[in-house]
């Protein structure tokens, strides 16, 4: 292999942990809106897959294990990965055992990806020779996996009657533009509808604020208290058995490995189920909380590693809520990447395999030492200097600009519309993973309905 | 200054200047993305997002958190 490839790689890989150290720390970073613009930009540049992959996969590995810092020591979540962490956390905190935790997440977040990056690999490896069996039933893999995705959510009938009517929303708006000639009738609006899924419960709760009645619901009258723990006083030892107990090192591998085998469900469910059930074996409010806790983390890292890595080395299609949500650009990012021309057609299996490991490797190294070592520092810092305003302000900036893009200014006031129709479902319990998948469907749902 | 506090998405902001931070970073990241010289998508899409990064810099240094920082064992 080329040096200078090589080399391209690692400094993708530390671009990634150094942009995404930082935003891990803000609270309510969401994965989606902040991992595929940054990515998107980077496939578009048109730069070797192999960098785009090592940047990726650094990136997520950073975020998952960045994301919970701010949600073990101040109890705000750091990402919508961490909020089922949250709970735990408050326990935690309130026994003043904050700065150990951390030390025990960071570790069983670095053991989730030494032990899903081999096994999503092997899994992949196994499920390719049914790609070419599978890619022509693609449209009904979609509709089968906003079923499946209904199916398995809390909410399942609102869920499954959503479907539908999000497909004729996309559908819509697209055949809309093509009318309009405002995009040629070969392109398809996607990655706008994408982040304003993702952003329209935001959107949603913006809209509320307007309404002077509604508005009264939201008001508080004092700051946000914050209390950031102490530094722990033991030793600050970074081998991982001396800080994780033989128990959890085995519950953290399990979850991890178990979480491996459901990519196609969404990473947060499976969190909250996988971690949950591991924690209720204990009776001790502490001990379900600190093996809750210690599970996610390996099970947050795995959820997404799996999602990304087995659709896109296996298939070429994103047939998890990972792949088609903020994973969405290495699959479908025109004119660099499309379904039939992506990373996965054009990597081999170990050009593929290295630069995983690569970034996951670079990836975890680092943050595993920037957590041990400045958690705290850098958790204070955020809490007193970057306020959540500008977060919530950059999030709608992003998606004007995505929306603008990809389809002028139309298209601005069609993501709102997206975004408030999704917001909505979404507030009636309909999960991205639902509506992620009804975007892809769209087209065939639509021109199936026509038919019948 | 009356501040107009409401808690949304888990922290508590004031809403006056919620809906400024999203005027400026919405002016700066477009206005910068329409500044970039070339019609292609890419070179279009990182001047947006140094717009959007200079438009999040001015309301970070512009407002302040609404949070009450303090270290644990510190006296309040």
């Amino acid at each position: 292999m080329d040096i200078l490839l090589l080399i391209w790689m690692i400094v993708a890989a530390l671009g990634a942990v150094s942009i995404y150290t930082f935003i891990g720390f803000i609270p309510g970073t969401d994965e989606t809106s902040v991992l595929l613009p940054i990515s998107l930009a980077l496939v578009l540049t048109g730069v070797d897959p192999m960098i785009i992959l090592s940047f990726f996969i650094a990136a997520i590995v950073t975020l998952n294990l960045t994301n919970t810092m701010p949600t073990a020591l101040v109890g705000l979540p750091g990402g919508v990965m961490s909020s089922p962490m949250v709970e735990h956390a408050i326990t935690i905190k309130n026994q003043g055992k904050s700065a150990d935790i951390i030390k025990k997440m960071a570790t069983a977040s670095a053991l989730g990806v030494i032990i899903s990056v081999p096994l999503a690999l092997l899994v992949a490896n196994i499920l390719t020779p049914f790609a070419d069996v599978i890619t022509p039933y693609t449209s009904y893999i979609f509709i089968g996996g906003a079923i499946f995705l209904s199916l398995t959510g809390k909410h399942k009938v609102v869920a499954l009657l959503s479907i539908i009517p999000l497909a004729l929303v996309f559908q819509s708006l697209r055949q809309l533009y093509w009318g309009l000639d405002v995009v040629p009738s070969t392109v398809n609006v996607t990655i706008s509808f994408f982040l304003g899924i993702t952003v329209g419960p935001l959107l949603f709760s913006l809209f509320e604020l307007l309404n002077s009645s509604i508005y009264k619901q939201f008001k508080v009258d004092k700051h946000k208290d914050i209390i950031v723990p102490k530094a722990s006083d033991e030793s600050s030892s970074l081998v991982p058995t001396k800080i994780l107990s033989k128990e959890e090192i085995q519950h953290a591998g399990i979850g991890a490995t178990i979480s491996n085998f459901f990519f196609m469900l969404s990473p947060v469910g499976l969190t909250i189920l996988i971690g949950n059930s591991i924690g209720n074996r204990y009776d001790d409010k502490e001990t379900k909380a600190s093996m809750s806790i210690t599970s996610m983390s390996a099970i947050v890292q795995a959820t997404y590693l799996s999602g990304i890595i087995i659709p896109l080395l296996a298939l070429g299609i994103p047939l998890s809520p990972v792949a088609i949500g903020p994973g969405a650009a290495l699959f479908n990012a025109e004119p660099v990447f499309s379904l039939n021309n992506n990373i996965h057609h054009i990597l081999s299996f170990w050009q593929f395999s290295f630069a995983t490991i690569l970034g996951a490797v670079i990836a975890v190294v680092i943050g595993y030492y920037i957590i041990n070592r400045y958690a705290r520092t850098i958790t204070t810092f955020i809490m007193k200097y970057i306020p959540h305003e500008s977060v919530l302000g950059l999030f709608i900036a992003f998606i004007i600009l995505l929306a603008f893009m990809d389809a002028g200014l139309i298209n601005v006031f069609g993501v709102l519309l997206v975004g408030f129709v999704s917001g909505s479902f979404h507030k009636l319990g309909v999960n991205y993973g639902v509506q992620f998948m009804a975007l892809y469907a769209a087209p065939y749902l639509a021109n199936l309905l026509a038919g019948i | 200054m009356k501040e107009h506090l409401i808690e949304i998405w888990g922290d508590v902001v004031d809403s006056k200047e919620l809906l400024l931070s999203i005027i400026i970073i919405t002016i700066t990241t477009m206005g910068v993305y329409l500044l970039s010289p070339e019609a292609s998508r890419t070179t279009g899409l990182f001047f947006g997002l140094g717009g959007a990064v200079i438009g999040f810099l001015i309301t970070v240094f512009l407002f302040k958190p609404k949070r009450k920082v303090t270290q644990e064992g510190e006296h309040d």
